[in-house]
């Protein structure tokens, strides 16, 4: 199917070029050559992860025709393998540009993972006999892997300007293996890990129709795009129930949608050097599902039973669901410059989504409560503000801008509306020929109407909801200060610090995140040195801390209020996460026969010590087993370590041709206490099968040793 | 809709507006010498010039179709007459004398009419005092002159970025296979951090389409913003996330029974009392359909089917 879309790409581009050919026309490219022989150890698809390195030959192929009216370039990269690439892009200067693409792209995730199931990469798994075998070195070995082909192509129509017209597709098409999980009974049972099929497809189709010639430009745009999901859902057999029946439980995949796009953006230019902008859009979201292919029953349903509304334990008020979001954004802003010393900026916007989806009511025997109707959630966000710059001087530029935010919600029971004030200072100064700095400040208010359900049985397990703020919509202040300075004392000397602290304070917060700061500090510096040696360094510097305050319960309990006494089962606890980042570069381009044999160096290098700090608000208790508030912290909390070297040599054997070797070195230490110890099958402390797991995102250190030698030839 | 209506009353007033206001002014050619004598003093920028697209006269409205290089540097008589000295009588794009506005304005005189740079005037990087040459260079053969490739070029100034580029989970950005500029409208636009749609979770839509829905069991902070749990960039924590989980999913989930039971490191493999709600993908080992469920039944509302 790929050479056969660029086979008709070439031809089609060629003919639309063939006037250039009567002119005089300049062919100029590259044609590149590497083979690459890698030795990975460990973990290849983390290695992998975006990229497909192997022992092979790589192509690029980068051209670039010019005529005087017309212009056509072609990119070819990795030709044959998993990152292939290829981008024509050709068109008449002024009048007409046509673009092709195609893109792949693999995730790797976890390659040799392990599965009693059959029917892996399908949307029916199984096995044999029940229980499953609990043999490993009998399961199946797979890859966890989704690739992406995203192909398409546009045109764009200048002739009839100022009037512009532009139409494009896409299709993006993803095949592979993802974990998903779920639970074999609930509530609390074991956890299943599932290798769920990956096989969707996604049409995108844009047209846009404008104007661009001062005063005005406006343009109208549509966009539509259909996502199809061809496993609507995965059926397995469930190691946790006891049944014989081949296929015993089912779980939901994403369901087909569509989706559309309406859009009309235009501006106009008025006086005092001002420009009126506006942005109306209306689109909508859908999807349709019949809730019953879906669902096959806990434990005695037989294969009859499937699809019958009204069997055991369930009761819907309906089989289809049918989902429907309709969006409105209006954008309205007025930049102006009225005086030499004076920017301003003001903006409104409006976006509000509107969930018209149906409503199921479901009775459900072994639900709490039995009978429930899914919720539908929508928001309102209105913004405005205003951005004031002045020219100041002495060389300094200074900047205020307010910005207020009303978010409204609708079935979020617990904090429906925010209120978030905005405040913004930057000054910058540029007195001095060889230097430019900057510092700001933002300060960020949000205010909540915080509410809570009326209950009246104190065993009622929403008490605890008045002590809750989640951090998404929780009241906070948040403040905000960043420092940078660029120095360019020398024409071929660059240097650069910068500096950010942001501090949030979830300040009503009882029961949640409560405290979230981080600073960072960034160098940077790049120096050419009598045009033979080029030497650039970065050092990278992050620190994040986040305090969170929770509540331990029984069930059922009265025990909700967190200023209560602790017992050994109704107690606060407290974790404090930090993550300690260090990221440095060092390189250096060494002209050794300047344009003619070249030598590059570079080291990078990332660590991260991640720390999670548990502290039990209550005495040990013999039931604790050797707890202390020390052991239970964790110092491996997704720590990681990467380093990089390359050493490479290009040599200019004449002006065309180019050849190159060098030697590449990658690692990566994983330590993360979630991992550590993996196990297939893991058991709690009295023997009882905690899950099925099948190894995604186990062990992903690697160490790598990459040889490679290209030759390239210009022309 | 009452505010769309309203909107819409304002539309006479854009008709009127219509040609009420003259086109940008157009530069006089008062003054001006021509290539030859630039090219006499500044041969290596003009050969550096002539390979660039500026150069090409078929293009309309070219510089070469204008005046050369007096169409950005403006007239060079009186830089002439001064005998060349640098900068004096003449504009030059140099950082040390030019401020941003002027020069973005030379290029705007002409590129200011194309739909890539209408909304220039609503970019952040026209704010904080970025111009077209700190990304692009005048004199080159480079489609687009860019100075350099995406991100490379971009983390020049967003060097926060590249350290959370370099992070274990990120987006294919550093592998090239994502661009700064298929999120991000450099150029300027309405949407926030200059991104390419309305909401972020419209942005995110557009690649990760599955997550649309719309869904029977929504997660609501799931829907209204991708980045309460996720961030773009680049995190330590595998997908994205801003905060490991169960710390994550219990910031917001407190109450009894496991949303709020402590796990530590006892609860981990190695610990003395494993439990599948904090090894290896803790919450997810069985909650997997937080972004949306059509399960029905309450496994679809606690999204483990």
């Amino acid at each position: 199917m790929n050479s056969k879309i660029f086979t008709f790409v070439v031809i089609l581009s060629m003919i639309a070029s063939a006037n250039a050919l009567a002119q005089e026309r300049k062919l100029e490219g590259e044609i590149s050559v590497t083979g690459v022989a890698p030795k990975i150890e460990g973990q290849k698809a983390k290695f992998n992860e975006y990229r497909d390195i192997r022992d092979g030959v790589y192509a690029g192929v980068d051209l670039r025709y010019d005529a005087e009216k017309y212009y056509l370039d072609f990119k070819a990269e990795d030709v044959g393998y998993k990152t292939q690439k290829y981008g024509l892009e050709g068109g008449k200067w002024g009048s007409f540009k046509y673009r092709f693409d195609y893109n792949e792209i693999p995730h790797n995730f976890t390659y040799g993972a392990k599965s009693f199931y059959t029917g892996i990469g399908g949307a029916n798994l199984t096995y044999p006999t029940q229980p499953p075998s609990t043999n490993i070195s009998t399961w199946t070995t797979f890859d966890y892997s989704v690739e992406r082909t995203n192909y398409g192509g546009g045109i764009k129509l200048d002739m009839l300007k100022p009037f512009y017209f532009d139409v494009s597709f896409n299709k993006d098409q993803r095949k592979g293996i993802y974990p998903f999980g779920a639970a074999g009974t609930t509530p609390g049972g074991l956890a299943v890990e599932l290798p769920a099929p990956i096989d969707f497809v996604t049409d995108n189709l844009k047209l846009e129709a404008g104007y661009a010639k001062n005063p005005f430009s406006f343009s109208l745009g549509y966009f539509y795009s259909e996502f199809r999901n061809n496993n609507g859902s995965l059926n397995f057999r469930d190691p946790a129930t006891v049944n014989t029946a081949a296929t015993t439980d089912s779980l939901t995949l994403p369901p087909n949608n569509s989706y559309y796009k309406l859009e009309f953006k235009g501006a106009v230019k008025l006086p005092l050097n001002s420009k009126f902008n506006a942005n109306l859009a209306t689109s909508s979201a859908q999807s349709s599902g019949n809730l019953f292919d879906s669902y096959v029953a806990d434990v005695t349903a037989a294969t009859s039973n499937i699809g019958v509304q009204g069997r055991t334990g369930v009761i819907l008020s309906g089989r289809v669901f049918n989902g429907k979001v309709d969006t409105q954004n209006y954008d309205f802003l007025l930049t102006s410059s009225p005086l030499y010393f004076l920017d301003g900026k003001i903006f409104y916007k409006y976006y509000n989504t509107s969930n018209r989806s149906d409503q199921i009511t479901t009775t459900d025997s072994s639900a709490l409560p039995a009978t429930f109707t899914n919720d539908l959630f929508d928001y309102r966000k209105e913004k405005y503000g205003a951005e004031l710059g002045f020219k100041l001087p002495a060389s300094f530029y200074l900047t205020t801008a307010y910005t207020r935010v009303q978010t409204h919600r609708t079935v979020r029971e617990d904090i429906p509306n925010n209120d978030d004030d905005i405040y913004g200072i930057d000054l910058r100064w540029s007195g001095l020929d060889f230097m430019v700095a900057k510092v700001g400040y933002q300060r960020l208010q949000r205010r909540g109407d915080f509410e809570w359900p009326t209950v009246t049985d104190p065993t009622d397990v929403n008490n605890i909801e008045q002590f809750v703020r989640r951090f998404d919509v929780a009241p906070r202040d948040r403040d905000t200060y960043k420092a940078a300075v660029d120095f360019f004392p020398l024409e071929n000397l660059n240097f650069s610090l910068g500096y950010k602290y942001k501090d949030t304070n979830y300040k009503d917060t009882i029961l949640g995140l409560r405290s979230d700061k981080r600073s960072e500090f960034t160098i940077d510096g790049d120096y050419l040195i009598a045009k033979r040696v080029r030497l650039f360094a970065y050092f990278d510097y992050e620190y994040v801390k986040l305090d969170q305050f929770e509540r331990q319960l029984p069930s059922p309990t009265t025990s909700y209020n967190p200023a209560l006494p602790p017992t050994s089962t109704a107690f606060n606890w407290t974790v404090n996460q930090t993550e300690t980042n260090y990221g440095y570069g060092l390189g250096a381009d060494i002209y050794i026969i300047p344009q003619k044999l070249t030598l590059k160096l570079q080291h990078n290098s990332f660590k991260s010590d991640g720390f999670a700090d548990y502290t039990y608000l209550r005495n040990f208790a013999a039931a604790d087993g050797s707890r202390t508030q020390d052991n239970i912290d964790i110092n491996n909390w997704g720590s990681y370590e990467t380093r990089y070297y390359l050493a490479k040599v290009i040599y200019g054997v004449t002006k065309s041709l180019s050849l190159s070797a060098g030697y590449a070195y990658e690692k990566y230490i994983y330590d993360d206490a979630q991992y550590n110890g993996y196990s297939y099958l893991p058991t709690s402390a009295t023997g009882a099968t905690l899950g099925y797991l099948t190894g995604a995102y186990n062990a992903p250190s690697y160490e790598a040793h990459v040889v490679f030698l290209g030759v390239a030839f210009r022309f | 809709m009452r505010k769309f209506l309203t909107f819409l009353s304002f539309f006479p007033i854009f008709i009127f507006l219509w040609g009420a206001f003259p086109s940008a002014r157009v530069e006089g050619s008062d003054g001006v010498v021509g290539v030859e004598i630039c090219k006499g003093c500044h041969e290596g920028h003009y050969n550096s010039y002539l390979k660039s697209t500026h150069a090409k006269k078929a293009i309309p409205n070219s510089p070469a179709s204008k005046d050369g290089c007096e169409t950005c540097h403006g007239p060079g008589a009186a830089h002439v007459e001064k005998s060349g000295e640098r900068g004096v009588g003449i504009f030059i794009f140099s950082k040390k004398i030019a401020d941003a506005t002027a020069k973005s304005s030379k290029c705007l005189s002409c590129h200011g009419d194309t739909r890539d740079l209408s909304s220039w005037d609503l970019a952040k990087h026209k704010s904080v005092g970025v111009s077209c040459d700190n990304c692009h260079t005048v004199h080159s053969g480079a489609r687009k002159n860019l100075k350099a490739a995406q991100p490379d070029l971009c983390n020049i100034c967003h060097r926060s970025i590249r350290a959370q580029e370099n992070k274990q989970s990120h987006h294919p950005i550093r592998e090239g296979k994502i661009k700064c500029t298929d999120c991000h409208d450099h150029h300027g636009g309405f949407g926030q951090h200059m991104v390419k749609a309305d909401s972020m979770n419209e942005l995110c839509y557009s690649c990760h389409a599955e997550k649309r829905g719309p869904y029977m069991w929504q997660h609501p902070p799931v829907e209204e913003n991708c980045l309460n749990c996720h961030t773009p960039h680049g995190s330590n924590i595998s997908k994205l996330l801003t905060m490991r989980m169960p710390q994550l999913c219990q910031s917001c989930h407190d109450s009894t029974r496991h949303p709020g039971t402590i796990y530590s490191r006892f609860e981990t493999f190695q610990g003395a009392t494993p439990s599948n709600k904090m090894f290896a993908r803790a919450c997810l080992n069985c909650h997997s359909t937080i972004h949306g469920s059509n399960a029905p039944s309450a496994r679809g509302r606690t999204h483990v089917r």
